[in-house]
């Protein structure tokens, strides 16, 4: 995987959604809707081209609890966002044995979520202590949640931005 | 070391921190031990968890200005930075050509104050007292002229969505050229003193080895990703700010040891004073902040910022509701991925070897616990 492009046609075999998202908008070049069973097979395919774990985050939504993660090229500007929805019983499986940095980020989530990482090495709290496990501080209650079309983007995304730049 | 290390004999469990002074802050290291080897080292993390990703949900985004400088004390700037970037995109919002000139010229500054007290305490912690008495003079150099211009010395809160919050006269930019100038001036005796030093090169040559497929494998970033000889860093690979307007090169080195990341961030700091320079004399004219509405809400939607701390990759990635207050904001901070591979980068390493690789990893414990 030498290229953006390259990168998109590798994915298209898992096979998985991507889309290419307007870098100066976003901060990142691709979005990734990547399925439960696809994820591991998604960072194999990623570990053999020059890709590093950024981070690993939660989002707590109406309709359950995604799980993204951000990798970055260390060889070309690709940065990418891959949204996982964790299954029915609130579990993903880890990625802590390819991307061995995964593992701390897996334990965050856990102590913030509450999502199971399935045979990850040390799933222990990290960040929280030992007696807070039940805690998931980042869930949020529900009458504040809200589900994916509440927090995208509005379409076109070319109107005219909210800024005073015809003053500036 | 294998026979023994195999049958687990002679093993005891050594507790480093959390108020050890080579952790730098509230980090603990439970290391196990066989004679004076580490077997395996576990840091512990926690200890000053604040929960700011839980502080930027419950209240609106112009409240969270201040703890962006309280997770890295060292590169409070550059926090404020990432920050104010992220709303600025999710926003849409153009800071003025001056302000950012004034963005980068500061968080210079700040990169360059947060390398030099590494400098100080690295070769601290490997025994020798006397260079930081010298990297502090420099340092204070900084802080005064940042103190005039932001208020604080510290946990500066001086960027804000539009521009920053005060403007930058005469007297800073003469004071930033005398500065310049000065440091310049001080490189070659740190060479002598420390680069040079017989007693430093034998604590940090081929001590540590940090690889690039341990850098895919662990997302090091930083000048420790530059040790390997992967040239990675955000200002030039994915630019932001002003900085594809300055000309200034990525050191990298190839040994991948300490000493190869001290060579690294060595070299960084006359390529900051470079950029320094340039910021100066291309300074453009102008107000130092932008029209924003007094009422600004977060659009409905998400953004990244990535920026280069003087640790590695510190990205925001913040999610907007529509209201003033953040749906969700991520902090990825370098140096929790950097301390992630200490067990495998440490073990079977000398105890006094584990503190010069934590001292060439240049943690700042608060930034990882967050």
């Amino acid at each position: 995987m030498e290229s953006k492009d390259s990168v998109i046609a590798a994915f298209q075999k898992i096979p998985v959604k991507v889309e290419e998202v307007d870098f100066q908008q976003r901060g990142y070049h691709l979005e990734v809707i990547v399925k439960e069973g696809q994820l591991r097979a998604f960072a194999e395919l990623l570990r053999t081209g020059n890709f590093y774990l950024s981070f690993i985050s939660g989002l707590h939504l109406a309709t359950g609890i995604e799980v993204s993660y951000q990798f970055a090229n260390y060889g070309f500007p690709c940065r990418l966002l891959a949204h996982v929805a964790v299954d029915a019983d609130g579990s993903l499986p880890t990625i802590a044995d390819i991307f061995q940095g995964a593992n701390w980020h897996e334990r965050e989530t856990k102590d913030f979520y509450g999502v199971i990482f399935r045979d990850h090495p040390n799933l222990k709290p990290l960040l929280l202590a030992e007696d807070m496990e039940d805690l998931k501080p980042l869930l949020k209650k529900e009458k504040t949640l809200k589900d994916r079309a509440a927090i995208s983007r509005a379409q076109p995304e070319t109107e005219p931005a909210p800024t005073a730049k015809e003053d500036a | 070391m294998t026979s023994m290390a195999e049958k687990g004999e002679h093993r005891y469990v050594l507790n480093m921190g959390p108020q050890h002074p080579s952790t730098h802050g509230v980090l603990r290291v439970i290391l196990e031990m066989e004679g004076e080897y580490v077997m395996d080292p576990q840091p512990v993390l926690g200890y000053g968890h604040r929960m700011h990703e839980k502080m930027a949900e419950s209240r609106s985004w112009p409240n969270f200005l201040p703890n962006a400088a309280r997770m890295d004390y060292l590169s409070a700037l550059i926090y404020n930075h990432g920050y104010v970037g992220v709303v600025e995109r999710l926003a849409g919002i153009e800071p003025t050509p001056r302000a950012e000139y004034i963005r980068v010229i500061t968080s210079e500054l700040n990169r360059l104050q947060s390398h030099l007290l590494w400098l100080g305490v690295l070769v601290l912690d490997l025994g020798a007292f006397t260079p930081i008495m010298y990297t502090f003079e420099d340092r204070e150099k900084i802080l005064d002229i940042l103190e005039d211009v932001t208020g604080a010395r510290l946990t500066y809160c001086y960027m804000r969505v539009g521009g920053v919050v005060r403007d930058i006269d005469d007297k800073f930019i003469q004071r930033t050229r005398e500065y310049i100038d000065w440091q310049r001036s001080r490189m070659p005796m740190y060479e002598k003193l420390v680069t040079g030093n017989i007693i430093f090169r034998k604590r940090v040559e081929q001590i540590g080895e940090f690889t690039p497929d341990m850098a895919r494998r662990f997302g090091l970033t930083g000048p420790v990703l530059r040790a390997t000889g992967i040239g990675y860093d955000i200002r030039r690979a994915e630019p932001y700010s002003v900085y594809p307007e300055f000309d200034f090169d990525i050191p990298t080195e190839t040994a991948g040891d300490c000493m190869a990341a001290y060579k690294v961030r060595v070299r960084e700091i006359e390529q900051s004073l470079r950029i320094l320079e340039q910021a100066l004399d291309k300074l453009p004219e102008g107000p130092c902040m932008a029209k924003v509405p007094k009422k600004l809400k977060l659009p409905a939607g998400d953004a990244c910022y990535a920026v280069e701390s003087p640790r590695g990759e510190l990205v925001y990635h913040l999610t907007g509701d529509g209201s003033d207050t953040p749906y969700r904001m991520k902090i990825r901070v370098p140096s929790f991925s950097n301390l992630s591979l200490l067990p495998e980068l440490c073990r079977g390493m000398l105890l006094s070897d584990l503190c010069a690789c934590m001292g060439s990893l240049d943690l700042v414990i608060p930034e990882i616990d967050r």
